[in-house]
């Protein structure tokens, strides 16, 4: 009986990070490359790594000019999303609680609109000038503009956002 | 003989009908042998499969719902306008991609109602001195151990353009006898005119500590059960002014890689402190206007790393003694702090000076605490240890004396909005009995 409620107990506790550690060995995609996209009336065309954490991380909240940052994501379950988790250095679970307590310090209005596909990314970056998404370089459409990290484009060798 | 062997088909079309069947029949049969002797990884598999189809399906009616919307948009508005300001697409993705549409602008919208959070908590704790301490939050000190509610916190905020916005924070407070306060944590407009100048007006939590800018007041933020005594909010028994009314201006420092920001405050804290050790009495401070000027960074090269300070300055005067002394009070801070990866290392040191105008005395306060926790997947185990020690003949802090000790436990994750903690304290108290005590505690968020 405590056995089985050991077996249980563990099974509970390492099932996520199991889980976890499966998708990211099994993911086809796992070391492509992903590309920030912003509106194309954006002027910037290169941004550095921290700068793009930064952005993510919702402690860079303008544009050079201004604008607001507008931060759009995917939702969990996809690579994009994945790649941004990796970015911030968080488990999906300690980037909700991040949101959560942005909001509750008055620094964030809300957590980051979260879109099922990067279709809907891209209309959202049409949509709002200060725009900024990351897209797999597959699903870069017209209409989006991508930005450079760290001097680097998507599938040039030192891109690091992966 | 045709007709005969039209004749003698038909026991070849009977013949047919019986290997149909008994083809039917092992199709059946296979398949319901499969079903029987299927594995249990295959069971996992199919069970995988459902939920992705599931799922799948879910999607495609979000997806309808959405094209169902633009079409209709497009039906009403039948506007389309050229973007000539875009650029090209990445040539390798040009070629693959559909041709230039406009994104439907019209569609979306920032939402500009009010976004409504809670926060509340549900506790028990015990002590195992019956001399009474400060209760707050609902505990009843000198009893056994007791249930209480401690703080439920509604918070509302709204963006009123793209730069302002209003934030809100109404605190309810269970106290003694299961009645409840209504106060008003935090009223505050925002204006951003940049990452560089953030303003706002109204009544603020001060940014004298990084915890107390850091966790605010929902318990569900932090990862013991209470906080520390030096970092208590001011009408629990700590010992900092937290909260206040006036102007606060924060923003980056233009450095490069250091990723300095600052923090300017000047308002009225009217700090009202009850004394921590039972006595009943409350120090009215009736503070002047204080400043409160920080920095801190967070250097690119070790991300998650902040370090940094503050110093305060106001003159307070114990309103509820008779003849009262104005006494200059400054308060000196300093934070070094990691959070990342995981990992929470939490150090804040400060020293708070009460200088009698008049006099040649000075009373010193010095005070710390460090934090340390670790994420395990859902339970993340901390270890605290705290010190204070404030003179008896402090007016202000003659209750609090000197005090030190370690808290450990662990908070638990049921979901990214609900969380347990448990945690053990044990305080030496000068000249009095050490104070152990044990708290759980349920914090939610939603």
């Amino acid at each position: 009986m405590m056995r089985s409620t050991a077996i249980l107990l563990l099974t509970s506790l390492l099932g996520p990070a199991l889980a976890q550690i499966s998708y990211a060995q099994n993911s086809p995609a796992q070391d492509q490359d992903v590309a920030v996209v912003v509106n194309p009336k954006n002027p910037v065309i290169d941004i550095t790594k921290s700068e793009l954490r930064k952005i993510f991380a919702g402690e860079k909240r303008t544009w050079p000019r201004g604008v607001s940052i507008k931060l759009i994501v995917r939702v969990p379950g996809s690579y994009e999303r994945v790649v941004l988790l990796r970015l911030l250095g968080m488990s999906e679970s300690e980037y909700k609680q991040y949101w959560i307590a942005e909001v509750f310090h008055g620094d964030a209005q809300a957590e980051p609109v979260a879109l099922f596909s990067n279709g809907m990314q891209k209309e959202a970056i049409g949509a709002f000038p200060g725009a900024i998404a990351l897209v797999t370089p597959g699903d870069v459409k017209p209409g989006m503009k991508v930005l450079k990290v760290d001097g680097h484009s998507p599938g040039e060798p030192g891109y690091p956002v992966h | 003989m045709p007709r005969q062997e039209e004749d003698a088909s038909v026991p070849r079309g009977t013949i047919r009908t019986c290997i149909h069947c008994a083809l039917l029949a092992l199709l059946l049969g296979g398949a319901h042998s499969w079903a029987q002797n299927t594995r249990p990884g295959d069971h996992e598999t199919v069970e995988q499969l459902v939920q992705q189809i599931k799922q799948l399906q879910q999607q495609d009616l979000d997806l309808q719902a959405r094209i169902k919307i633009l079409e209709g948009q497009q039906q009403a508005t039948r506007v389309t306008e050229a973007d000539t300001a875009s650029p090209p697409a990445p040539p390798q993705d040009a070629e693959k991609a559909p041709p230039p549409q406009e994104a439907p602008q019209h569609d979306w919208k920032d939402l500009r109602g009010m976004q409504w959070r809670g926060f509340g908590e549900f506790n028990y704790k015990v002590l195992d001195q019956r001399q009474p301490e400060l209760g707050t939050d609902g505990f009843v000190p000198g009893s056994a151990g007791n249930f209480y509610s401690g703080d439920f916190d509604l918070f509302i905020s709204a963006r009123m353009s793209d730069k302002s916005s209003v934030v809100a924070e109404v605190a309810f407070g269970e106290l003694d006898h299961q009645t409840f306060s209504v106060d008003l944590e935090r009223f505050l407009v925002h204006y951003e005119f940049s990452d560089y100048f953030k303003m706002s007006f109204g009544r603020y939590q001060t940014g004298i500590s990084y915890f107390n800018t850091e966790f605010r007041s929902a318990k569900f933020l932090l990862t013991t059960a209470d906080r520390p005594l030096v970092a208590q909010f001011a009408d629990e028994g700590g010992l900092l002014p937290t909260q206040a009314v006036g102007v606060s201006i924060t923003g980056l420092v233009p450095s490069g890689k250091l990723g300095m920001n600052y923090l300017f405050e000047y308002g009225s804290s009217d700090t009202v402190r009850p004394d921590i050790n039972g006595s009943g009495e409350v120090n009215d401070e009736n503070n002047g206007n204080h400043i409160n000027v920080g920095f801190f960074i967070r250097p690119e090269a070790f991300s998650g790393l902040q370090i940094g300070g503050s110093f305060y300055h106001d003159k307070v005067s114990n309103s509820t003694v008779p003849s009262p002394v104005r006494i200059d009070q400054t308060i000196v801070n300093a934070h070094v702090v990691y959070v990342a990866h995981g990992i929470e290392f939490l150090n804040e040191g400060f020293l708070l000076r009460h200088w009698p105008e008049n006099s040649s005395i000075t009373f010193n306060t010095p005070a710390f605490y460090s934090q340390f926790s670790k994420r395990f997947a859902h339970i993340r185990p901390f270890f605290r240890y705290q010190y204070a020690n404030a003179n008896i003949q402090n007016l202000f802090f003659e209750d609090v004396g000197l005090r030190y000790g370690p808290s450990f436990g662990a908070r638990y994750d049921f979901s990214d909005s609900i969380a347990f903690k448990a945690q053990l304290d044990h305080t030496v108290r000068k000249d009095q009995p050490d104070l152990n005590g044990l708290q759980m505690q349920i914090a939610f968020a939603f």
